[in-house]
């Protein structure tokens, strides 16, 4: 039997950076083949060429056994590659019938698509009604519409683009079990991901790439999570080092019944939030993607006006009403979790971008003027301690690579020393050796007496970095407890909105 | 059959930012002088009067300066305002408004006049512009109204305006019915600076505002501010601008500048007002910002091309016959030129060799 997929030799060259170099392997059907690497590692511009969003510069691509070209996902489609991409595109406003009935190639009857969707969603399991609006769906439901739309074309070839990242650990559990049907019925699967254990409990093989080149492909059973890790990254994996017998002191954050209007159709306001960290505390907030972390971040950064006084306090004085300058100068720092428009400006100097926050803690600005030694020089010293590839301060944010970009916005908001620092989604997105450098910098801040507040999807992150830990459902906060006193699957009923176990 | 793809550069170039502007004005020539002579006309002759002639013929130099200097005096306060992204279209308004302004003064303190009336002319004009680009500003952060419609709406009632004011309250009693301010007092007129000549005080105003716009916007905390709204705007909310804060300092600042250049041109040039004071300066000085690169430097030089297209133009109307609209050909098809061109800052153009046929 032919090999479903094979790719042979399959190079692409972008401005400066080789994103394949001779990359060949092959997918058995009925295969779950994991493709691992880090970010930039060049796992998307691999796939976007197997689903004919890209072309390859040199190499073949055979299907079945025959080479074949695919010049647009529609080609791909044809063929029988299905793809869920880990961003969906739906219309929040319409319902799930008429989100799947766009993206068909060919026109087909509404009743009868209902009846096919309703089938395929029978015959695996993925319950979710036709009629409902997307905007009602959670995350993990929205990713099943996606997921529909491409088994209604019976794929032979489906690829998943880190489906896991925004979904609970039972959510995980159902589309495990899917896909394994799929495979048994005969339907290569393709799996993205760096999540190892995941890759551990559900690939037959896994394909590692790193820097464009393909490293190794094993058998992700006979590997350990650290070996397979290792490969990706090249060298060695630092653990986070978090020195022993910590205390925690003094109170420096206290939010109290923090409530956020809704300032969108579709967005999640915070309702009645309430919580404490002290100086020294690292406190984790889990929760599925757009339960209301955006609205808390922007509540507690100032950008969402706030309206009580006492909601919020640092060091016990209320800032409540404060902007976000009034609060920086405060010492309370945020990192907001979009890199590029929101915590950095891409057409900016990384000397200017620093000018974005630091300008007022920092001294660079005397008399209305901005001083621009200053902000280099401060600049220069983020970029050598958190080792950012940049040419220099004067790069633009937008050369960087997202890990790159990422330190430096960590970097320049760490190195001011805020005495409460509120970062989301530290890691999105972000290689392993340089999530491992900013966690680690995250904890030696805490060592060194601040509050931190990390609000992050990924539950790995917030269980090797939290101290204690609270989880946001629909806007609302559970109470925050030590870390060990959760099971992972007490925090994924709380992530998935079951409170029951609060009272006791 | 070669092809070529657009690719986005990984730094936008900074020598296509300062050669598209070089470019767009060579291209305009070039293809000037291709349809003036597809349609009958001398155009290579044309392209000569229109932007070789002013150059060559020192007389028309101070032509040059007195042209120049309005355009470069909006042109400057529009490039804030666009940095900003507040798209103020009624610079036009503005310059009237302030035009009308300083007019008021000069005839109040008319025969009662001293060493202030300029100065206070210079901030009623400031102060015109201003409350005009208000209204835009009013209307965009309470309302959410578009600026583009409302300021370029204003312009026409600011026209009525003049035609009203000159016809009747402000008509000069001595004038013989024509419909125009009496001349202002010596009082309230800009002097020359070179005896004999046409260039008045106006001229090294501009640069001097041009200077001191480029090195505000290029040090400040402010220029800083336009420059991150209109870059990223919810960045900006993070590092703590407002962004209905930065709208209305931006149609203040280019309201206020607008209505400092139709000051200047009714005590200068014009010396009264009358219906014909709005001569499109503040339409031109779009190009102008644009041609400069929104920034103030690039203003000054952007401005004197603008003010040779129009000197060149009124040249080519006596030696060649050609029409007066030519110009607002030529001015067009520079900014066409130079916005199409702009698309090279940030992409190249790379070969791509042709693949074979698809065989799906």
């Amino acid at each position: 039997m032919p090999n479903r997929l094979e790719l042979r030799g399959i190079t692409k060259q972008f401005p400066g950076v080789l994103a394949n170099d001779h990359v060949s392997f092959a997918v058995k059907p009925g295969e779950i083949h994991a493709l691992l690497g880090e970010n930039g590692a060049g796992k998307s511009t691999l796939v976007k060429m197997i689903y004919g969003i890209m072309q390859p510069d040199s190499g073949e691509i055979r299907w079945n056994g025959e080479p074949v070209l695919v010049p647009n996902p529609k080609a791909a489609r044809r063929l029988g590659i299905g793809m869920v991409f880990q961003h969906f595109s739906l219309f929040e406003a319409l319902t799930v019938l008429e989100n799947i009935a766009l993206g068909m190639d060919a026109k087909i009857p509404s009743r009868e698509l209902e009846a096919r969707i309703r089938e395929v969603m029978q015959t695996y399991g993925l319950l979710l009604d036709p009629h409902r609006t997307v905007a009602t769906l959670s995350v993990g439901e929205r990713q099943r519409i996606e997921i529909v739309r491409a088994l209604l074309l019976n794929p032979k070839l489906l690829i998943m683009d880190e489906p896991t990242s925004v979904l609970t650990p039972q959510e995980v559990d159902q589309l495990f079990t899917v896909l394994r049907q799929l495979a048994s019925e005969g339907c290569s699967i393709l799996y993205i991901s760096h999540k190892l254990h995941e890759i551990k409990a559900l690939c037959d093989t896994a394909t590692i790439l790193r820097g464009g080149k393909l490293v190794d492909t094993c058998d992700p059973k006979a590997e350990t999570s650290r070996s397979m890790a290792e490969k990706m990254i090249g060298t060695g994996l630092k653990d986070i080092i978090k020195p022993e017998g910590r205390r925690f002191g003094e109170p420096k954050l206290v939010v109290n019944g923090l409530t956020t209007r809704k300032t969108g159709d579709f967005d999640v306001p915070v309702t009645d939030v309430s919580f404490t960290v002290r100086s020294g505390e690292i406190l984790g907030i889990a929760g599925v993607a757009g339960n209301g972390q955006n609205a808390l971040l922007d509540a507690l950064s100032g950008e969402l006006k706030g309206e009580e006084r006492e909601a919020i306090s640092i060091d016990g004085r209320a800032i409540g009403l404060m902007d976000t300058t009034e609060r920086r100068r405060h010492g309370l720092c945020a990192v907001p979790e979009e890199r590029n428009g929101h915590a950095a400006v891409g057409d900016f100097s990384l000397s200017d971008n620093s000018v974005l926050t630091a300008r007022d803690r920092l001294g660079m600005v005397m008399l209305g003027l901005i001083n621009s030694g200053a902000a280099n020089t401060y600049t220069g010293k983020v970029i050598a301690d958190f080792a950012v590839k940049a040419l220099g301060p004067a790069a633009t944010a937008g050369s960087l690579s997202g890990g790159n970009l990422q330190k430096y916005i960590m970097g320049r908001e760490i190195l001011q020393k805020p005495t409460v620092l509120v970062v989301s989604q530290p890691t999105w997105g972000v290689d392993a050796g340089a999530a491992a450098a900013i966690h680690q910098a995250l904890v030696n801040l805490a060592t060194a007496g601040s509050a931190i507040v990390v609000i992050s999807q990924d539950l790995d992150e917030l269980r090797a970095l939290s101290d204690t830990l609270a989880v946001i459902n629909m806007g609302r906060l559970s109470a925050s407890r030590p870390l060990g006193d959760f099971s992972v699957e007490e925090i994924g009923l709380l992530m998935g909105g079951v409170h029951g176990e609060e009272a006791a | 059959m070669m092809q070529f793809r657009l690719e986005k550069r990984r730094e936008p170039s900074r020598f296509m930012l300062y050669a598209t502007p070089v470019a767009a004005v060579f291209l305009t020539m070039v293809i000037g002088a291709i349809i003036f002579s597809a349609i009958g006309f001398d155009g290579i002759g044309a392209v000569r009067e229109i932007f070789l002639t002013p150059l060559t013929n020192s007389y028309k130099w101070q032509d040059l300066g007195v042209k120049a200097a309005p355009l470069i005096i909006i042109g400057v306060g529009l490039s804030i305002a666009y940095r900003a992204n507040v798209w103020n279209i009624g610079a036009e308004g503005q310059y009237i408004m302030g035009g009308l302004a300083a007019t008021w003064v000069a005839l109040a303190s008319h025969g009662s006049g001293g060493w202030w009336t300029l100065p206070a002319m210079m901030l009623a004009g400031m102060a015109g512009g201003a409350a005009y680009g208000a209204i835009p500003a009013l209307l965009k952060t309470r309302l959410n109204v578009n600026e583009i419609l409302t300021s370029l709406m204003l312009t026409y009632a600011s026209v009525q305006l003049i035609y009203y004011l000159v016809r009747a309250p402000w008509k000069d009693p001595m004038g013989m019915g024509f419909p125009q301010t009496r001349r202002f007092a010596s009082e309230a007129l800009l002097p020359n600076i070179f005896p004999g000549t046409i260039v008045h005080a106006g001229v090294p105003i501009a640069v001097i505002v041009a200077l001191i716009a480029w090195f505000i916007m290029s040090r400040s905390v402010f220029g800083y501010q336009m420059r991150v709204v209109g870059a990223a705007p919810h960045a900006a909310r993070y590092g703590g601008f407002s962004e209905n804060k930065t709208i209305w300092l931006a149609l203040l600042v280019s309201g206020g500048l607008a209505g400092l250049a139709g000051m200047l041109e009714v005590a200068g040039p014009f010396q009264r007002m009358v219906p014909g004071f709005p001569t499109n300066y503040g339409f031109t000085a779009i190009i102008v910002a644009f041609l400069g690169r929104l920034n103030p430097l690039g203003v000054i030089f952007a401005g004197i091309v603008m003010a040779i297209t129009f000197v060149g133009g009124e040249v080519a109307q006596t030696t060649i016959g050609l029409s007066n609209s030519a110009t607002g050909v030529f001015q067009a098809m520079m900014l066409f030129f130079l916005l199409a061109g702009d698309i090279l800052v940030r992409y190249r153009l790379k070969r791509v060799v042709p693949q074979t046929e698809a065989r799906v």
